[in-house]
């Protein structure tokens, strides 16, 4: 985990969209939200997910790895960052390679573009646009020590469980005390034959 | 879908590009001596130029070697080949290829969808560079010769590997497009350079993250080799060649500087723009024959299954072993990734 990173908490998270709408206000990607927020049970329960880049740590920007120009980069502080555009083909490797689900596609504009934990505030020592305005603090920025300052005993998760391969990220998610321990399902759904594990 | 080999080690691929780049400059080196006729229409006051295009055709097949050997390029370049060399592709759709040359490399369409300043500024410094290429490269390999008969002109005859291909009179407008070009190639380019340079300096979103080395220092080059050249016309029309040694050694040390630093920098994507034709292409003939991908969840379109196919196969040699994730859309993954923290891991989060 990063020192300074984004904890999100969905338990807190009331769907207002505050997030989706600050995000469009940041520099690095002017009009254009790279939030995502879902609402996995619609119809049924209020529930909702804001989802910005987890900046995978281990393995390192699987976006990254799979990009067949070399497009996206990760800066020395572990923040990956959106394609760059003269290098970007629009190939969507990294949209569908994403474990979590994060980049964006502009196919006309053959570029991809992604949460970069809004660089131009945080290389400042800003909190993103989306931590800045969330009025529940379901989206957190500091660090872990700042986080339980304000929440005691708070406990938070930093890795992902998709089938057998646990991914490492730089972007936290809040878990209840007995879950520490245990990696964060990702959702891969996993498919059982006679007790045996198959692929989806 | 046919089977790509495992990637290379890091130590075959530094080989492999070293061989590739060395191959290319001797390559290049016998063209220089037969194309200019065993160096008798060679330019020797242009040595420093011919020299500085050979380190380029080094640098160039080198770090393209290195690039088509990681796992994603590498599966995508040969899918790209391989779609272009398809007879059955070519009877399907002949005029795909030739479009997408136009649409993508030639005017940049999707330049315009990004902003259509960018796109305007990026076409300038492109047909102006192009310019610059088609006259210079040639010239300074001594493949080009212009010759008078009469010693002075104004009658002159253009000659490509010592044959004749054009006579024209120096004075009239065809003579002057042609002894002016490289001047027209700097007045398309600066303009362009210069309001990116601008935007470097004023856009934030341009400025986050941006780098010296890697985003100014070529618009900086560019500038600097057109102003120059165009000094050079200026010292030899109103300054009776007044300072032209020092800023033709001045413009020569800009245009080898550039010229070495094509494969380094953000130059390199002049090489690796072409890419885009063969990722669309392999798209688009999966394309014609409805090979859609659907989500295994919502059944939306995901991409081709071709490309997906691919996209897994570049995972697995990557060793990113959740490839199965991939037959998801990016929604459907959120949604099950919360829907699972909603079931197991916090379930007050109803």
């Amino acid at each position: 985990m990063m020192g300074r990173t984004i904890f999100i908490d969905p338990g807190r998270c009331i769907g207002c969209q505050a997030c989706v709408s600050a995000c469009r206000e940041c520099d690095s990607h002017r009009g254009k939200s790279m939030i995502h927020l879902d609402y996995p049970d619609e119809g049924h329960s209020v529930a909702s997910l804001p989802t910005v880049c987890m900046h995978c740590e281990d393995p390192v920007a699987p976006c990254a790895e799979v990009c067949p120009a070399d497009a996206i980069l990760v800066t020395a502080d572990g923040v990956v960052q959106q394609a760059d555009t003269t290098r970007c083909i629009g190939c969507a490797n990294c949209v569908n390679a994403c474990p979590f689900g994060v980049p964006k596609i502009d196919l006309q504009a053959k570029l991809q573009m992604k949460c970069n934990l809004c660089y131009d505030r945080t290389a400042y020592g800003l909190a993103p646009m989306c931590a800045t305005v969330c009025p529940t603090g379901a989206l957190f920025y500091g660090t872990v020590e700042e986080l339980r300052a304000e929440r005691p005993g708070v406990q938070v998760a930093d890795s992902f469980t998709f089938g057998d391969v646990v991914v490492s990220t730089g972007v936290a998610m809040v878990v209840p005390a007995d879950k520490v321990q245990w990696p964060v399902p990702g959702g891969l759904p996993i498919v059982e034959v006679n007790g045996k594990r198959v692929g989806p | 879908m046919p089977a790509v080999a495992p990637a290379p080690a890091p130590r075959s691929v530094a080989m492999r590009a070293t061989l590739a780049g060395t191959a290319v400059s001797v390559l290049l080196v016998l063209a220089i001596v037969f194309g200019s006729r065993l160096l008798r229409d060679f330019d020797s006051a242009l040595l420093p130029y011919a020299v500085a295009t050979v380190f380029l055709a080094f640098g160039v097949a080198y770090r393209y070697t290195v690039w088509i050997s990681s796992p994603g390029a590498r599966r995508l370049f040969r899918q790209g080949w391989r779609s272009l060399f398809s007879a059955a592709n070519f009877r399907k759709a002949p005029t795909a290829l030739p479009k997408m040359i136009a649409t993508y490399l030639g005017f940049q369409k999707f330049l315009g969808a990004r902003s259509h300043a960018r796109w305007g500024a990026h076409q300038l410094i492109f047909w102006g560079c192009i310019l610059a290429a088609a006259i210079t490269f040639p010239l300074t390999w001594g493949w080009f010769t212009f010759t008078s008969a009469s010693g002075s002109g104004p009658g002159y005859e253009m000659r490509i590997w010592g044959f004749k291909v054009l006579g024209f009179d120096s004075l009239s407008v065809v003579g002057w497009l042609m002894f002016h070009g490289l001047d027209i190639a700097a007045v398309l380019v600066i303009p362009g350079a210069s309001y990116f340079l601008w935007r470097r300096m004023k856009d934030r979103g341009a400025i986050t993250g941006q780098r010296f080395a890697y985003d100014l220092v070529p618009l900086i080059a560019l500038i600097v080799i057109s102003v120059t050249g165009l000094l050079l016309t200026f010292s030899s029309i109103f300054l009776h060649g007044g300072g032209y040694q020092f800023l033709s050694v001045l413009h020569m040390v800009s245009v080898v500087f550039t010229l070495i630093y094509i494969p380094f920098g953000k130059f390199f994507h002049i090489v690796q723009r072409p890419a885009v034709v063969g990722m669309q292409l392999f798209k688009y003939t999966a394309r014609q024959d409805e090979q859609v991908f659907p989500c295994k969840r919502c059944g939306q379109p995901i991409d081709t299954a071709p490309y997906v196919e691919n996209l897994r196969g570049t995972m697995r040699d990557l060793k990113l072993d959740f490839d199965a994730w991939a037959q998801y859309c990016p929604r459907c993954k959120r949604v099950l990734r919360g829907t699972a923290y909603l079931g197991h891991v916090k379930k007050g989060f109803k």
